[in-house]
């Protein structure tokens, strides 16, 4: 086939602006999938996605076009993640692609992540076709998309196009307009084989599926390949495309997008990223843009029941397979025993993952409050990075602190600029600039450390600017800050989990919250618990929770025993829920309790 | 026949009131409907004909008419349903026979009626003495109604009369408490059953706390009347029981006893749980399906399941469970069997095993935490 026919492209939106249903519609328009096809198609990808409307893996389609030039084009349709934490991956599906769909909501206009998106785009060099979706909502304000298209972009707007996903409205034209305005791939079937990989799947028959976007040469089943980050060698045992459905087929060419499965038992060996080559003939250099994802966020697994160790090891090395972005080691932990500490991508990934956990391989667990990795230079000239807060060093032997820090776009409406810049200064935001995208809507950018993201700038974003703001941040690096550890003492005894690295500043009035928390969430028990937060050997805040005063059911009614036995039961299963530390039982919301307090002050 | 092979209980459920209390989830409703209770009144004594020949019956049996509120039911219906149980050979020469009433809903011709028909005990909702706190329960009577229930039910004929009673409940104080007490003591009531209130969910009372229209007392403040409950009326000549009743001698509740004993007993009407030694047999608690004749689920009871609520049952009661009985109706050693839980038990005070080792019950600290002792055994 020649490429002059093929069209790779991604849609890239902010979240809630329609890419899923573009997309939907594109391969329903194409006639790749029917009506009940696609419904059933929908419910084989990841419950976890479905549930919070986000992509989390990316995924290839192969649509065949009839042009109205008359000709039978193949789109490549390849989504990706729509999140912040999965920017690496979605910059690696955007290289494997020559053009974008730009989805913006023409009832929002641009957000935070439709500039992230389209920076990136750019950086691709991508051919960028604005779409305005959304224009049959009776609040859509089209000119106004097309105004900041123009202003905020720099992308001319006259050819934007007004669609209706939902409607089917102006799908036509945008099919068009990927034939006519997104290049041809033009690779060169003499060169060696080099092939993008942009996103990778775990089977269990196959082994590892890699999706690659072929840039030069050609890939087919019995070729002996090479992973040029790794140096793996495998022969391929399989390649095809997506229809959705993935289908063999006996070669993918220069241009082409699909997946080649070779016998890879570990996706770390085959990384998002990476350049596959021929082992035989291969390419001088890689692909550019390679690099390792590394986890920004970290907390402890802990099972909740000693005896799921193994299973959640088990577990854990089973979503590897599919997630080389997750990194787990062991950790022992005084208060919870035996666990393990994990790196995630950013917040939702650990979300994801940890659903995962609970809902796949059934276990029960307790996850301590997420937290970044601290840079620690000592006193004696050595650097550690630490990622779990029990293990910061005595504040004697420490010279200074670093930790992570973000650049973070804020797009707003004008009124909300003042509590948006007083949130962002109280979570330690250094101010960078603000830009006016028109009249009404003003784009702020910040450094914030990453911890406060962590721990709750969005929310409070969200709830300072009654909704309207968005967010996308990338890492910038770190920078020293002055922090001290907080630790937690229940009945006098520290308990390492509940251990926290905050500013010194705010280490006081942090630690009475916290300890203010955890008397609510902490239920009554036996006998009496001080709850104390301290910095080394200074307590600083204190609390106590009350002895329970009575814990029995009054009624037996009618004879209605079984009512009663339930309701035990329940008693009972209430309290395999909680984590017994020390004497105390403690219930899983109380390793979180740093991460939910409220400010009102 | 032992007597864990008869029925030694009958339990008769009247669905009606005058209007359903907020803390409340019984099978009840209010009705007024004159036909509705006669048909119900029917149904019921066709499963009474239906199902009393199903197990055998100790002619000894007790009674108890329970709700929901039988005295809204007229009296010709209470009638036809004794009646009913008469001839079905379900009432012979009982234990006890009870019918509780709401303080609202009688009169002195009803109460002599209830007497004449065989009724020897009585049961009040009194619930609180106070009318502020009886309105806040959504209760249809007043403190001077309860008083005035009390004497005719004297006059009656009734020498044993029981008063239920509440605590914990919104807008109640460790005074008010002590007050109501304090005044049943004098009314001369020599049997109380004195409940920690229990918020289930869907109740109007649910829904009120959830949205701050009532709030319940602290926990404190419910420990506190707690403590107050189980001392005064101890000190008052009432011995302790079971966890929530009080009775001076030989006033003590044949009836409760036989589930607390966990003996086979027939519950008949609307949503009524039956036992016969082996299973748990629940009638629908649907009118409609009631009225058009379901059958009732059947659950069969393993040994587990029975040996772990005869125990907590029988914990229930200052009798505590009785060993040798145990062992002799279940052919199992509980001390064997629970050792480790038993020896917990006890090392932390909860339960002591008398020194004949006849028995294991609670102590007052025990009946205290009774849940973290009953979920052992489960």
């Amino acid at each position: 086939m020649s490429q002059e026919t093929i069209r790779n492209f991604s849609i890239i939106a902010h979240i809630d602006h329609g890419k899923s249903t573009l997309a939907d519609r594109l391969i329903e328009t194409t006639g790749t999938l029917s009506k009940r096809e696609m419904e059933e198609q929908i419910l084989d990808s990841l419950d976890l996605e479905r549930e919070r409307g986000i992509t989390i893996k990316a995924q290839a389609v192969r649509l065949e076009y009839q042009a109205k030039d008359g000709k039978e084009y193949m789109l490549n349709l390849i989504d990706t993640p729509g999140h912040v934490d999965f920017t690496y991956e979605v910059s690696s599906a955007l290289q494997a692609c020559e053009g974008a769909l730009l989805v913006i909501d023409a009832t929002q206009g641009i957000e935070a992540q439709t500039l992230a998106n389209v920076y990136l785009a750019m950086e691709h060099d991508l051919a960028i076709i604005p779409v305005i979706n959304k224009v049959d909502l009776p609040s859509a304000d089209p000119e106004r998309v097309k105004h900041e298209i123009e202003e905020i972009l720099g992308i001319d707007a006259s050819e934007a196009i007004l669609c209706s996903a939902k409607t089917g409205m102006g799908i036509d034209e945008v099919l068009e307009a990927i034939v006519q305005r997104i290049p041809a791939p033009h690779g060169d079937c003499s060169k060696p084989l080099q092939a993008l990989v942009f996103d990778s799947k775990f089977d269990a028959y196959k082994g590892v599926v890699l999706y690659v976007r072929v840039i030069n040469g050609n890939i087919r089943k019995g070729m002996r390949i090479k992973m040029m980050a790794t140096g793996k060698v495998f022969e391929v045992t399989e390649v095809g495309c997506f229809v959705p459905k993935p289908v063999s087929i006996d070669i993918l060419e220069e241009g082409q997008v699909g997946f080649l499965a070779a016998g890879i038992k570990n996706v770390r060996d085959a990384r998002v990223g990476d350049t596959v080559t021929n082992n035989d003939n291969p390419a001088d250099i890689p692909l550019p843009g390679y690099r390792k994802a590394t986890p920004m966020v970290y907390c402890g697994l802990y099972p909740l029941d000693n005896s799921d160790y193994d299973n959640l090891r088990d577990a854990l090395e089973k979503l590897q397979l599919n997630d080389a972005s997750l990194v787990f080691e062991p950790e022992t932990s005084v208060a919870l025993g035996f666990g393990f500490r994990c790196g995630f991508l950013g917040l939702l990934h650990m979300d994801v993952m940890k659903e995962r956990l609970e809902r796949e391989y059934n276990l029960s667990l307790l996850t301590t409050a997420p937290n970044v990795i601290y840079e620690v230079f000592r006193t004696n000239g050595t650097v550690e990075m630490v990622d779990n807060p029990s293990l910061f060093p005595d504040p004697t032997v420490i010279d200074h602190v670093e930790e992570p820090f973000v650049n973070a776009t804020i797009i707003v409406p004008k009124d909300y600029v003042g509590a948006v810049m007083e949130l962002s200064q109280e979570k330690r935001g250094e101010y960078d600039n603000m830009t006016y995208l028109d009249e009404s809507r003003v784009m702020i950018h910040y450094s914030l450390p990453l911890s406060e993201i962590i721990y709750d700038y969005f929310d409070k974003l969200k709830s300072c600017s009654r909704g309207y703001a968005s967010l996308d941040y990338e890492l910038h690096g770190y920078k020293p800050s002055n922090l001290v550890k907080v630790d937690i003492l229940l009945n006098g005894e520290p308990v390492d989990a509940l251990s926290a690295i905050v500013h010194r500043e705010r280490a006081t009035y942090r630690g009475r919250q916290l300890v203010e928390k955890l008397r609510g969430l902490i239920p009554r028990q036996m006998f009496e618990i001080p709850v104390q937060a301290a910095i080394g050997n200074k307590v600083i805040a204190r609390e106590t929770v009350s002895a329970m005063r009575k814990d029995v059911l009054a009624k037996c009614y009618g004879g209605d025993i079984s009512r009663k036995h339930k309701l035990l039961e329940k008693q009972k299963e209430g309290k395999k829920r909680m984590k017994q530390v020390g004497t105390v039982e403690l219930p899983q919301e109380a390793f979180m309790a740093i991460l939910k307090m409220d400010d009102n002050k | 026949m032992n007597n864990w092979e008869q029925i030694q209980g009958i339990y008769i459920h009247i669905p009606f009131c005058l209007q359903k209390c907020l803390y409340c989830d019984f099978a009840s409703f209010p009705q007024q409907d004159r036909e509705t209770m006669a048909k119900y009144t029917d149904n019921l004594c066709q499963e009474i004909q239906q199902r009393a020949l199903s197990f055998p019956v100790n002619p000894q049996a007790t009674i108890y008419f329970g709700g929901g509120t039988p005295s809204v039911l007229p009296l010709e219906d209470i009638a036809k349903i004794v009646g009913t149980l008469k001839n079905n050979g379900l009432w012979q020469k009982p234990l006890e026979a009870t019918i509780e009433a709401n303080p609202g809903t009688i009169s002195l011709e009803s109460l002599s009626t209830y007497r004449q028909l065989g009724f020897d005990r009585i049961s009040f909702g009194i619930q609180s003495m106070q009318d502020e706190e009886l309105r806040a329960m959504g209760r249809v009577h007043t403190s001077l109604q309860a008083r005035e229930a009390i004497k005719l039910a004297g006059e009656a004929g009734f020498s044993r009369i029981s008063a239920d009673l509440i605590y914990g409940y919104p807008s109640q104080t460790l005074k008010s408490v002590t007050d109501s007490l304090q005044t049943l003591v004098l009314q001369g009531i020599k049997h109380m059953s004195v409940y920690g209130l229990v918020v289930e969910e869907g109740t109007p009372l649910c829904n009120y706390l959830d949205v701050g229209k009532l709030i319940l007392p602290s926990e404190d403040d419910s420990g506190d009347m707690y403590d107050c409950v189980t001392k005064y009326l101890p000190q008052q000549g009432y011995k302790r029981y079971e966890i929530s009743n009080y009775a001076c001698i030989g006033e003590e509740s044949r009836h409760n006893l036989v589930y607390w004993q966990y003996l086979p007993y027939l519950g008949l009407g609307l949503s009524a749980c039956s036992f016969d030694g082996q299973a748990r047999i629940t009638n629908s608690n649907n009118i409609e399906e009631y009225l058009q004749g379901k059958t009732p689920e059947t659950e069969k009871l393993d040994i587990e399941t029975r040996l772990a609520e005869y125990i907590f049952m029988g914990l229930r009661t200052s009798y505590g469970v009785n060993l040798a009985v145990a062992e002799e109706r279940f052919a199992i050693d509980i001390r064997e069997i629970y050792k480790k839980e038993i020896s917990e038990c006890q090392s932390k005070g909860f339960m002591e095993i008398d020194r004949l080792q006849r028995t294991m019950h609670l102590t007052d600290f025990g009946m205290k935490f009774g849940n973290q002792v009953f979920e052992k055994f489960l």
